[in-house]
């Protein structure tokens, strides 16, 4: 597709590279030395990112989640492609609509529970038409 | 075998992965300008709105229904289009994967055994909905066509099928053929169809598939009907395209946001249409050899629905093919000064851009004077810019400043995943 063409125009992601990136590759003399360490740069995209076509980004609004260390305004990275488990951070749908909390579950039920004593957690058994969305791998704060 | 994977109800899906709260509700997405219906789920379908059909007409229905509606938001489209894509080359293998459109791609499954092919295709569905949250449906069959086949059935009784359908056995493909009308085999044109009906009393599919090569050569446009016919009888005959084939012409269009009157704002529409159109040009590599320009008027006085659109073309070779915007606005723009005349009311402006070669000057060339190369390095400086910053961040005066022209997208959701500033924001 034309987008993604596209794309390679100006990323041309982390793997792709070639000896003119690396700037001391073709030196000689005493330059040369660094050559043996010579390696690409972090690529935050790789080290975030697991698997690309399943991550998504989400604004945080409010302080339901201040005690997992999300404040408002932060972005959250969401991996849909991954299983819901006993004390991951979600995107869970509720009442059709999107929420972030911690997920908890015992041998008899579970809940939705906020890091934030203000809020009230959500025992899951009243409702039926939970589901996950997605599950937040990090978030991303701006000092 | 091949199989067709097609996401359901492609745009309103996409509109639904960020609001759960649409899954059941009916939803409906308008073209560019908000004015017709280009995408509508199941459950607006039921309600009597019609594809394709202009907003208006369907106003009530969607108001006493409850229908959620939505301008279109292509860059979320393109976005999830491209996710699911990835997630079919993760999982059938990039070199098996043939994106035939937005919302439709062909896998080669030739190395999977039969006895898999359910297993496999219902995986395929699930890890799409898994990862990308667009739900589709899948036909697998012995050739492209009778893919088609599988998979309109599939989404027939969505229920029943679970959205997958795989024609495995000679008794599989004889039913569907069955059930398929003659006008919704993939290749079959509405002309021919009723050709097909009148001349030769052939209705369904099975009727199609029990014609002769030799009929075939005669009566259904020579080697593409008998390929039409092999295909169907299950002989693959049409293989898997090399997905990056060239266009052989490159057209931008847009209805305006309302009528324009002003040369001045005709020619700004012209001038940025050509700077999109150019772009997509220099994506492929290309030079083009013609500019046609076209404007629809629309002078009709009365009722304000009522349509009954002209459309005025003017064209220029170019003395040189070239891929440079600033090249081709300065050939497009007079076009529209000999289209235009005062007093007309103007509804669209198009801009295509044909005789596409391999665009040399890309390589540099040392046997040209320098400026040559600037220009190439200047529209790559261009098309850098308004990729990473978006919105065309630079761009010709001649495409305008303020845009009084520009489309109307009143009901657009947010550009979740293509802008940093327009996330979802999450409670």
């Amino acid at each position: 597709m034309d987008g993604e063409y596209f794309s390679g125009a100006a990323y041309r992601g982390s793997k792709q590279f070639s000896q003119q990136d690396v700037r001391t590759a073709n030196a000689t003399g005493f330059g040369a030395a660094a050559d043996d360490y010579a390696e690409r740069g972090i690529d935050l995209n790789e080290q975030l990112i697991r698997n690309k076509p399943a991550t998504f980004f989400f604004r945080m609004k409010g302080d339901a989640m201040t005690g997992a260390g999300i404040f408002d305004g932060d972005v959250l990275i969401v991996d849909r492609s991954l299983k819901l488990a006993d004390g991951k951070v979600i995107v869970a749908i509720l009442n059709g609509e999107l929420l972030i909390r911690r997920y908890h579950k015992n041998f008899s039920s579970a809940f939705l529970i906020a890091e934030n004593e203000r809020f009230k957690s959500i025992n899951l058994a009243e409702f039926n038409d939970f589901s996950l969305w997605g599950v937040v791998v990090y978030s991303i704060h701006q000092l | 075998m091949k199989a067709i994977v097609d996401c359901n109800s492609f745009y309103c899906s996409c509109e639904r992965v960020f609001r759960p709260d649409l899954t059941t509700r009916p939803v409906v997405v308008l073209s560019n300008n908000d004015g017709c219906i280009v995408s509508r789920t199941d459950e607006a379908k039921k309600l009597g709105v019609g594809m394709a059909a202009p907003y208006y007409q369907n106003k009530d229905v969607i108001e006493k229904n409850d229908v959620a509606v939505f301008s279109s938001n292509y860059n979320l489209y393109g976005d999830l289009s491209a996710r699911v894509m990835d997630t079919l080359r993760e999982l059938a293998g990039a070199g098996n994967v043939e994106v035939y459109s937005v919302d439709e791609a062909f896998l080669d499954l030739s190395t999977v055994p039969n006895e898999q092919l359910y297993k496999v295709a219902k995986e395929i569905k699930e890890t799409v909905e898994e990862w990308t949250g667009i739900k589709v449906s899948i036909g697998v069959a012995p050739t492209k066509v009778l893919a088609k086949v599988a998979n309109r059935l599939s989404k027939k009784d969505k229920q029943q099928s679970n959205c997958i359908m795989v024609l495995d056995t000679e008794e599989k493909i004889l039913k569907a053929l069955k059930q398929t009308a003659v006008e919704d085999i993939w290749g079959v044109g509405h002309r021919s169809s009723t050709k097909l009906k009148q001349l030769w009393s052939i209705y369904d599919g099975l009727q199609l598939r029990n014609m002769t090569e030799e009929w075939a050569k005669t009566t259904l446009g020579g080697v593409v009907g008998v390929r039409l016919i092999k295909e169907l009888k299950g002989e693959q005959t049409i293989e898997m395209k090399d997905p990056l084939e060239q266009k052989k012409m490159i057209a931008t269009t847009r209805m305006f946001g309302k009528p324009v009157h002003e040369l001045s704002d005709l020619k700004e529409a012209v001038a940025t249409y050509t700077s999109r159109a150019a772009e997509k040009l220099r994506r492929q590599s290309c030079a083009a050899k013609f500019i046609d320009v076209f404007v629809v008027t629309n002078d009709y006085e009365g009722n304000q629905y009522e349509y009954h659109p002209k459309t005025k073309h003017n064209h220029v070779k170019l003395l040189q093919p070239t891929s440079h915007t600033n090249e081709l606005i300065k050939n497009a723009v007079p076009l529209v000064e000999k289209l235009y005349t005062r007093g007309s009311k103007y509804l669209k402006a198009g801009v295509m851009l044909g005789g596409l070669v391999p665009d040399e000057s890309i390589q540099g060339n040392i046997f040209k004077t320098d400026t040559a190369n600037h220009q190439r390095i200047l529209m790559q400086a261009l098309d850098n810019l308004n990729f990473s910053m978006r919105d065309d961040v630079v761009k010709y005066v001649a495409s305008g400043l303020k845009r009084n022209w520009k489309m109307r997208q009143e009901m657009r959701s947010g550009r979740y995943t293509t802008r940093w500033d327009e996330l979802f924001a999450i409670h």
